[in-house]
């Protein structure tokens, strides 16, 4: 029974406490942890399915950087306020387009939304946004430029460490107005009120619509979207790299880190996960209890 | 007295002083040390060097005469209100229980509890700052109901002794108790 | 306070004399530490005091070190002269107290010194002060045993810190003791131990506060009895989905539960929802005296925990004769025999299956009756089995060397790894310059040594109270500052 008392083992040890055993207590069978499992139910990865997957972070990095290409080019005068609006509408009535042709597959439940109602909103949205402009065009003023600019920094980095990565549909609200709020202080240091209105239009086509439009693709076409986040990347380094070639070296590299270096360590780093369970976890409960039979 | 020396519970010696004035009447006297003069000069030095550092940085004389002042009042007020030089019990039969403190000044306290008022004397351990020590008190009976405690009057709270010491005083205390 | 008098009222140990010959050094001191003691209750505290009872009576001396409880604080007593210091130690979450290594050095080795202590004993992993006084103890070059009461996981993050902290803990503890087989794996592996150091030493219950009686029972109806905290590792969800589809199959089916928790909402929902009110009865607390009370209603006593070590509520449901029905999880499936037990996975399907065939067994009568399953039972686990292996454990201790300061420190370094061993490391060499600094400040000689008033030899066991001698009157003490 003790620890010190010499076993006699006629009879084989059993895993149950309420015989007297004839085994002292701390006794170590051979059975001892035989039910311990090792890395149960655990996922493999693939290096190429984490790539795509990572795709989406490099894309977002990649708008975050062609907005910030786009504000150089109008902050230098090398691109009008008009030209900016003409191509906002294109490419958004395009990617309208898109996104209404890919919705019906969606087999969205509820009652769907008209164009009217899009229309009207996107109406409320430009007409604020139009009104609103010399107002907010001096809204920094008085504020030093230093500190609007390291104050979009901060913001444009929030937008990127908030942004929700694995469903971008509804843009995370910490992150839209992260966002906005960069936007708004970048667009203030523009020369003219309708400077400021392109520009303000142009960050909510492409921090608040387009991750809806590439959610839609995604689901639908998960091939071709990889290529597109591909696609923007590229067009974020180009874009970037005609004004500012230092940081499109940077935006490269991290590129290159988070999309294909980040991916491999994960994967590599997989084969050292010693993940143990065994009958001492807590059970979990599987069925959903809400539905009982009545 | 007898040849048997005896501590406080941080080790410094106390004696303890045994009169029986009659057989139900017994008087005992628990004297810590006197203030060392050695102690005084260490103390006094370390406020007047710190005194004199920062006069010395400061450039400023109320420094000094401050320091000064501090330690005078604060020895005053020591030995008039925390240093206790003895502290006694006089157990007297069928009457009552005589504490007494006397500080290093001279001032004395006194407080006197009927024997009709006291339940028992007994030997109790406490926690005490960071130590947990043994401590003699006296019971006092609850006027409302004669078999409960209505309060502890703690005993030697000065001198704290040792247990050899309260189980000298205790084992007098209660054969006086008993007899009456 | 009443409770546990009349627990320990039982009779002394027969021969006094057995004492002298239990171990090495014929007798053992022992500190009890943990945070968890009476006033609070559960498993942890009455396992303290059942075994510090079931220890005094066999001649050894036991003290109990706890935190105070509110107004509850300094020297108490209990019967058998049980000993416990309700030390001033700041609670922090969960009557747990907050730890930082040190501040409770001085109050410990005041205790430990002046009991003169040669086995410290720590209690539950989720006690702070428990893994305190195991440092303080190994610095101080006492004997240490720790028991451990539940089972962790191993996937979270704090279970990822607290099995760090539990393997610097028990890295050089003498013994470790665990309550079943599973326990012990678990302990095993969270702390990366030598299983050889390890033994299983089951909890008990007290055979006479759990016995049958059958005529409490109502015979028109199968009255199913659950007794537990209503929290959800105690898979309350699961006793909500069981509830609705058991009482509609079965008209005679009524439910009995015990105990209070945040999961009471989700049995009231159910009662609420489909017009139970009649049938299952929600009693809410339960006093410790009560179990038995509610327990002999019931044919059926049901658990459904997610996790458990050990489960004393299914023996206590099986001493009061009850047909048991259990989710097999942790250390569960070792407590009965399978013929007193019946196990089911933890899901509704599996329980409702489970329960089902015991009603059926139950009409046709095909279970032994109450009597005879508590005479099966009554025998199982005892507290003078546990006493007498504990007893084991702590002779086996008392021959083993404490690590002096370099090797524990090279052993920490080597088991815990370079960061967490490099600063637990660092903490112990602390430690034991804060303990020589007390010693020079306090020294050992000059502490007296507390008077052993505990035993059946001791001031309050029943034997012949000849002429009140000095040590005595240390015994008498009612309240402490």
């Amino acid at each position: 029974m003790g620890p010190d008392s010499a076993p006699g083992p006629a009879a084989p040890w059993r895993k149950v406490l309420w015989e007297r055993q004839s085994f002292p207590d701390n006794y170590v069978d051979e059975r001892f942890l035989g039910e311990l499992r090792r890395n149960d139910g655990v996922r493999q990865y693939r290096y190429w399915a984490v790539v795509k997957e990572a795709g989406v972070v490099g894309q977002q990095l990649s708008c975050v950087a062609i907005f910030i290409a786009l504000w150089l080019y109008m902050e230098q005068g090398l691109l009008s306020p008009e030209a900016l609006l003409w191509t906002s509408l294109t490419v958004g009535l395009l990617g309208y387009a898109l996104y209404a042709a890919l919705r019906p597959r969606l087999g969205s439940n509820g009652e769907p939304r008209t164009p009217l109602a899009d229309l009207q909103t996107a109406a409320i949205f430009l007409s604020f946004t139009f009104g609103f402009s010399p107002v907010l065009k001096t809204l920094t003023e008085s504020v030093s430029t230093d500190t609007v600019y390291a104050m979009s920094a901060l913001m444009l980095l929030a937008h990127l460490v908030s942004f929700p990565y694995a469903h971008p549909s509804p843009t995370g609200s910490l992150s839209l107005n992260a966002a906005l709020f960069a936007s708004v202080c970048l667009a203030s240091r523009l020369p003219g009120a309708l400077h400021t209105f392109a520009m303000l239009s142009c960050a909510l086509l492409m921090f608040a619509l387009w991750p809806c439009l590439l959610q839609s693709i995604r689901d639908n076409a998960p091939g071709p979207s990889a290529w597109l986040c591909a696609g923007v990347c590229l067009g974020g380094v180009g874009g970037l790299g005609s004004r500012w070639p230092g940081g499109a070296a940077l935006l490269a590299l991290a590129l290159l880190s988070v999309t294909l270096l980040c991916p491999l360590l994960l994967v590599k780093l997989q084969r050292h996960k010693d993940n143990i369970q065994g009958p001492w976890d807590e059970a979990e409960i599987h069925e959903d209890l809400c539905h009982i039979p009545y | 007295m007898d040849g048997e020396r005896y501590t406080d519970v941080n080790g410094k010696a106390i004696a303890l002083d045994q009169r029986r004035h009659a057989s139900f009447c017994t008087e005992f006297t628990v004297s810590s040390p006197k203030v060392s003069i050695g102690k005084v000069m260490v103390y006094t030095c370390s406020v007047w060097l710190l005194a004199y550092a920062v006069f010395f940085l400061t450039d400023n004389t109320a420094v000094l005469s401050s320091a000064i002042i501090i330690t005078l009042i604060g020895m005053m007020l020591y030995i008039h209100l925390v240093k206790v030089d003895h502290e006694s019990l006089l157990v007297i039969g069928s009457l009552g229980v005589q504490l007494s403190s006397s500080y290093a000044s001279g001032r004395e306290s006194t407080s006197f509890i009927e024997m009709s008022k006291i339940k028992d004397i007994v030997i109790n351990e406490a926690v005490h700052m960071h130590q947990i020590i043994y401590y003699l008190c006296i019971l006092l009976r609850d006027p409302a109901d004669p078999s409960a405690v209505s309060s502890v009057v703690p005993l030697f709270q000065s001198s704290k002794p040792k247990l050899n010491c309260l189980v000298k005083v205790y084992k007098s205390c209660q054969e006086i108790i008993s007899k009456c | 306070m009443d409770q546990l008098r009349k627990r320990a009222a039982r009779k002394p140990a027969p021969e006094a004399d057995t004492a002298a010959s239990s171990g090495p050094n014929g007798r053992h001191s022992i500190c009890m530490v943990s945070d968890f003691f009476y006033p609070n209750m559960g498993g942890v505290e009455s396992h303290i005091y059942q075994l510090s009872q079931c220890l005094i009576e066999k001649g050894h001396k036991v003290v109990i070190a706890t935190h105070a409880y509110g107004e509850r604080k300094g020297v108490r007593y209990l019967t058998n002269g049980l000993k416990v210091y309700y030390l001033p130690l700041q609670v922090m979450y969960n009557q747990s107290t907050a730890t930082t290594c040190f501040h409770s050095l001085p109050l410990l080795r005041c205790v430990f010194v002046r009991e003169g202590i040669t086995v410290v004993h720590a209690h539950s992993s989720f006690s702070a002060m428990a893994h305190d006084a195991l440092f303080h103890a190994k610095t101080m070059g006492l004997n240490t045993v720790f028991t451990d009461h539940s089972l962790f996981g191993f996937a979270d993050m704090s279970s990822v810190l607290t099995n760090k902290l539990l393997t610097v803990s028990l890295c050089d503890t003498n013994h470790i003791v665990c309550v079943s087989y599973t326990s012990k794996e678990n302990t095993v592996l969270r702390a990366t131990l030598n299983p050889e150091i390890v033994s299983v030493i089951p909890n008990a219950v007290d055979p006479t506060d759990f016995t049958p009686d059958p005529s409490q029972r109502q015979g028109d109806r199968i009255t199913i009895v659950v007794i537990s905290r209503l929290v959800y590792r105690k898979g309350i969800d699961l006793l909500g989905g069981i509830i609705p589809e058991l009482c509609l199959k079965h008209p005679d089916l009524h439910f009995l539960i015990g105990g209070e928790g945040p999961k009471r909402i989700v049995l009231e929902e159910v009662r609420e929802k489909y017009q139970l009110h009649d049938r299952v009865r929600l009693l809410g607390a339960l006093e410790h005296r009560d179990v038995r009370g509610v327990l002999v209603q019931g044919h059926i006593f049901l658990n459904t925990s997610l996790t458990e070590a050990f489960c004393m509520a299914i023996v206590e449901g099986a001493s009061c004769g009850l047909q048991v029905v259990s989710t097999r999880v942790g250390g569960i499936p070792e407590v009965l025999p399978e013929d007193l037990i019946s196990l089911c996975e933890p899901n509704v399907r599996s329980l409702c299956a489970g329960l089902e065939s015991v009603i059926a067994g139950l009409r046709s009568g095909a279970y032994p009756s109450p009597t005879a399953i508590h005479a099966r039972v009554r025998h199982l686990y005892t507290w003078r089995n546990v006493a007498e292996r504990t007893e084991k454990v702590y002779d086996r201790v008392a021959g083993e060397e404490v690590l002096p300061l370099d090797r524990r420190l090279l052993r920490l370094r080597e088991h815990c790894g370079p960061v967490a061993g490099s600063i637990f490391a660092f903490l112990a060499v602390v430690n034991f310059l804060f303990l020589l600094l007390l010693q020079w400040l306090f020294p050992d000689q000059v502490m007296d040594m507390a008077v052993d008033a505990s035993g059946p030899r001791g001031l309050w066991g029943p034997p012949k109270r000849d002429t009140m001698s000095a040590e005595e009157a240390a015994a008498p003490a009612t309240k402490a500052e």
